[in-house]
């Protein structure tokens, strides 16, 4: 019977992101107001900017559970992190979506070589050879084990990678809310852009979870398969 | 057995193979080489100077040659089951990787002085006044390279994509080897003091020494069955 189930917390969850983001873009349509210099593009920030952070949390998750998995060797570790690289690949893809269409009307270009916008492709590259070589493994023993090994370099680099593009250049606009003397932007801004880190973050440890399960079932009947 | 006489086993090993059948430095030679031969055409002659462009073209020869032999490193001994053998020797997983990654570097060094010789007199590049910077920056560039690329070639080695993945998974992680590597080579080229690229020769040193560091750790869970 466990085999069907996905668990309580996985729907729970992506329900809630669901419902939270669809409130969020009523917020970002109908209730945040436009920014006095950038103009109604300037709206795109409370997608991307929620996303940019749940791109780089998920990939921590992936890195703490590859450690888990390599440590331990308990497969649900590895289930854990393969879901948190789907998600984290389907978020990272967003910053990369969001922010050249931004981009090419604040900046009047999709693409520079920004350092925020150059260290997200590096990330969704990191991503692509963590899937790669899962799937090129000979064994899916081993392509889990090796997964494991390029989810953990990638990330003890994320920090140096960080560090080199930034020293390379960077344009990007300073922060505006998490300022020691406190946020600048009008509190509908701010209220706006934190409910959309809620919503993304809810919406992606639920869908996490939900494939974790579908991972631990696929994990179940391939066994099943081997020694029924 | 002491430890570093162990590593150095592996080394002599490695380099005996190569001395005896000089594959992969002939082959990462060759590229070299010719590679060379083909900037001289693609490079438009008279609009721009060799001298200006030389640190990138060195930079990214040796990442695109280093990868041909440093790829290659595993396949040797795949073939015949010798790697294996290797396992089974009562040697520690992070010894088998640091000897491995000394045995590549010593190559990749051959073959960083076949560039800086090759690109000098193909472009008459005036390599400055200060070599011993030039060859620290280089010096752990290449190290930092080999010490991923050592790791990652395991991996890939073993993949059904072979060595094909290789960049997919290196090219990423070797961002900041190249901003920094690329920026100091040119600063020295442009006869600009040492005290200007200390600070990117310190960069590249941790670089190498993550790479090295992760490297040691992780490498006993590529090559292990279980």
């Amino acid at each position: 019977m466990t085999t069907t189930r996905t668990g309580f917390w996985g729907p729970l969850l992506a329900v809630a992101g669901v419902g939270l983001a669809l409130f969020q873009l009523w917020l970002v349509w109908f209730w945040v107001p436009t920014e006095a210099v950038q103009g109604i593009i300037q709206r795109i920030y409370y997608i991307h900017v929620p996303s940019a952070w749940v791109a780089f949390f998920a990939f921590g998750i992936v890195a703490l559970a590859s450690i888990v998995y390599l440590w331990l060797g308990d497969d649900r570790a590895d289930h854990l992190a393969v879901a948190a690289a789907e998600g984290g690949i389907i978020f990272t893809t967003i910053v990369l979506t969001t922010g050249p269409l931004w981009g090419k009307v604040a900046w009047g270009t999709y693409w520079t070589w920004e350092a925020r916008l150059t260290l997200t492709l590096l990330l969704w590259f990191i991503y692509l050879g963590y899937f790669m070589v899962r799937n090129a493994a000979p064994t899916p023993e081993k392509g889990r084990r090796w997964a494991a090994v390029v989810g953990i370099a990638g990330a003890v680099n994320i920090p140096l990678i960080h560090m080199s593009v930034y020293w390379f250049r960077s344009l990007h606009p300073l922060p505006v809310v998490a300022k020691p003397e406190g946020p600048t932007a009008p509190p509908e801004m701010v209220q706006t852009l934190l409910l959309g880190f809620l919503a993304f973050t809810l919406l992606f440890l639920g869908l996490m979870m939900l494939r974790a399960g579908v991972h631990r079932i696929e994990h179940r009947l391939r066994l099943r398969e081997v020694a029924p | 057995m002491s430890y570093f006489a162990m590593i150095w086993e592996i080394v002599r090993k490695d380099l005996l193979i190569e001395f005896r059948t000089r594959q992969r430095i002939v082959v990462m030679g060759a590229f070299a080489v010719l590679i060379g031969i083909l900037f001289s055409f693609a490079i438009p002659p008279g609009t721009i100077r060799p001298q200006d462009i030389a640190a990138g073209l060195v930079w990214m020869t040796l990442v695109f040659a280093g990868i041909l032999g440093v790829g290659r490193t595993f396949q040797l001994e795949a073939e015949d089951g010798a790697f294996q053998g290797l396992l089974l020797t009562p040697v520690p997983r992070d010894a088998v990787y640091l000897g491995k990654v000394v045995s590549n570097f010593l190559l990749v060094a051959v073959l960083v002085a076949l560039i800086l010789v090759v690109f000098g007199a193909f472009f008459q590049v005036d390599y400055g006044d200060h070599p011993i910077a030039l060859l620290l920056t280089l010096g752990f560039g290449a190290l930092g390279f080999v010490g991923l690329a050592t790791l990652f070639g395991a991996i890939t080695s073993g993949t059904r994509l072979g060595e094909t993945l290789l960049p997919v998974l290196l090219f990423p992680l070797l961002t900041p080897m190249i901003i920094f590597g690329v920026s100091a080579t040119n600063r020295l080229l442009a006869g600009r003091p040492v005290a200007e690229v200390s600070g990117n020769i310190r960069v590249l040193a941790a670089f190498a020494l993550i790479a090295l560091a992760s490297g040691a750790l992780l490498f006993k869970t590529v090559v292990d069955d279980a």
